[in-house]
């Protein structure tokens, strides 16, 4: 499912409270998976500078207490499935954005969440990069069963990609105002999913109804 | 100009500077006993090999420096990240180390001199305190700069404090660690040095004290030398470090 809202709804909060950076300023967090069962993709690709593309993937599985030789080699694996082998040992210096990308995604993933959270992660990529990627992520939250909830600005992403969209409403204190089914049947490309015929429709009906929330918003602060 | 070559022209240009030095002596332009010609100097540097009595002299200085960098970064280290991640920590120590800091430390060297004795130890402590106060404000601002988003990142794939320290700060410390590692070897000598002319009988700061109080120019400029070349090997090696340490940039 995919989160969208104007800007300044509290969409990245939201995200950063379930992964526990940050406090809910009210109510509570009950996620239904553990914390060390969530995963969380970031808007930039800071991976560690001083170590490579598999150290980097095996961090997290060091952490659990994995052996360091199993968790490179698992790292290499996720290397491998993303299209990046060989690129194993680059430094995240010498790899590019949508590589660095990749290799962030392999280091979420090999920890086998079963909730990925995404706070608008393909922003910064350009467009080829960003559709290649992009079908990969749904293919492998698809066969792995993982749950998916996206923060991201481009409705087109958000509807391809989901089954449910949800509308955040202007901030401060914004709420979820609007719950819309994707009737595009899965398994589905995300590319060739922009040109089914329920695509355009609901693409509009949530286009207004983000631009009535920011309108709605100047409307209250021309009166304020 | 070819930049590759610059060390060719500094080279000769160096050559030629001693070349009117040596010339400006023979013309009896120069006092002998302020300025001795390199040819007097390169003879008493000669003469403090010859006998090998410069030897016991070297290893008191370069002990003391070495046995005073390694403790104060070692210190440094420990402190500033201690400081750095436990703010009740960071309230205490950081106002004796500002203050430590606007000093000129080499001013602790008598009282060095009374708690420790003339021997080694003063030495070291005071090439340690010029180290390790600047380590430790290396370390501790480093941390402050760190990226957050890689501590977020850190603690979202499960890191504990400990993951923190290994994986993100030290290694990030590391950079500004090296950078001012030259630095450090210099403070370390000058602690050294120093430390000897005021109280010893070993080292090459003692031999200089030596030199000047029996008005010995060329065995001063000779010594001079010898510190500037140890100092310049030891750069050079803190270069390679520095290299490996960083293949990542």
């Amino acid at each position: 499912m995919s989160l969208v809202g104007p800007s300044g709804s509290g969409k990245s909060s939201l995200l950063r409270a379930v992964i526990g950076l940050q406090q809910p300023s009210a109510g509570t967090v009950d996620p239904e998976v553990a914390q060390h069962e969530i995963g969380m993709l970031f808007q930039d690709d800071a991976l560690l500078p001083w170590k490579t593309a598999r150290e980097n993937v095996a961090l997290g599985l060091g952490f659990r207490g994995v052996e360091r030789a199993s968790a490179l080699a698992q790292a290499d694996d996720w290397l491998a499935r993303l299209g990046l082998a060989g690129f194993e040992h680059r430094f995240p210096r010498h790899l590019s954005g949508g590589q660095r990308k990749r290799v962030a995604l392999a280091q979420v993933l090999a920890m086998k969440p079963k909730l990925l959270l995404m706070d608008e992660p393909f922003a910064s990529l350009d467009a080829i990069v960003r559709a290649r990627i992009i079908q990969d992520v749904a293919e492998l939250v698809e066969r792995e069963h993982i749950g998916a909830l996206l923060v991201t600005h481009d409705l087109e992403e958000a509807i391809s990609l989901s089954d449910h969209v949800y509308l955040l409403s202007q901030g401060p204190r914004a709420r979820l105002t609007r719950d819309y089914a994707v009737p595009i049947p899965r398994p589905r490309d995300p590319v060739r999913a922009r040109t089914h015929p329920a695509f355009a429709p609901l693409y509009e009906q949530i286009w207004n109804d983000l631009s009535r929330e920011v309108d709605r918003d100047q409307a209250q602060e021309a009166a304020e | 100009m070819n930049p590759r070559y610059a060390w060719i022209r500094q080279l000769v240009a160096f050559a030629l500077l001693l070349a009117i030095w040596e010339a400006a002596g023979y013309a009896g332009l120069l006092n002998p006993l302020y300025a001795p010609s390199p040819s007097k100097i390169g003879a008493a540097l000669i003469d403090l090999f010859s006998d090998g009595r410069i030897w016991p002299h070297l290893e008191a200085t370069f002990t003391a420096a070495l046995g005073g960098l390694a403790l104060g970064i070692v210190v440094g280290i420990v402190l500033g990240v201690i400081a750095a991640l436990i703010p009740a920590v960071a309230e205490l120590l950081e106002p004796v180390m500002t203050l430590l800091n606007a000093i000129p430390r080499v001013i602790l060297a008598p009282l060095f001199v009374i708690w420790l004795g003339i021997g080694l130890a003063s030495k070291v402590a005071l090439s340690f305190i010029l180290v390790s106060v600047l380590i430790f404000f290396t370390v501790f601002s480093g941390i402050r700069q760190v990226d957050r988003r890689l501590v977020e990142r850190i603690i979202t794939l499960g890191g504990d404090r400990w993951a923190l320290v290994r994986h993100v700060y030290l290694p990030s410390v590391t950079a500004w660690i090296l950078s001012n590692l030259k630095v450090a070897v210099g403070f370390a000598f000058t602690g050294a040095c120093v430390g000897e002319f005021v109280a010893a009988t070993r080292g090459l700061g003692y031999l200089l004290s030596f030199a000047q109080s029996t008005y010995n120019a060329a065995l001063m400029f000779a010594l001079i030398f010898l510190i500037l070349v140890v100092v310049l090997v030891i750069f050079a090696a803190a270069g390679r470090l520095e290299k490996y340490l960083l293949r990542w940039n």
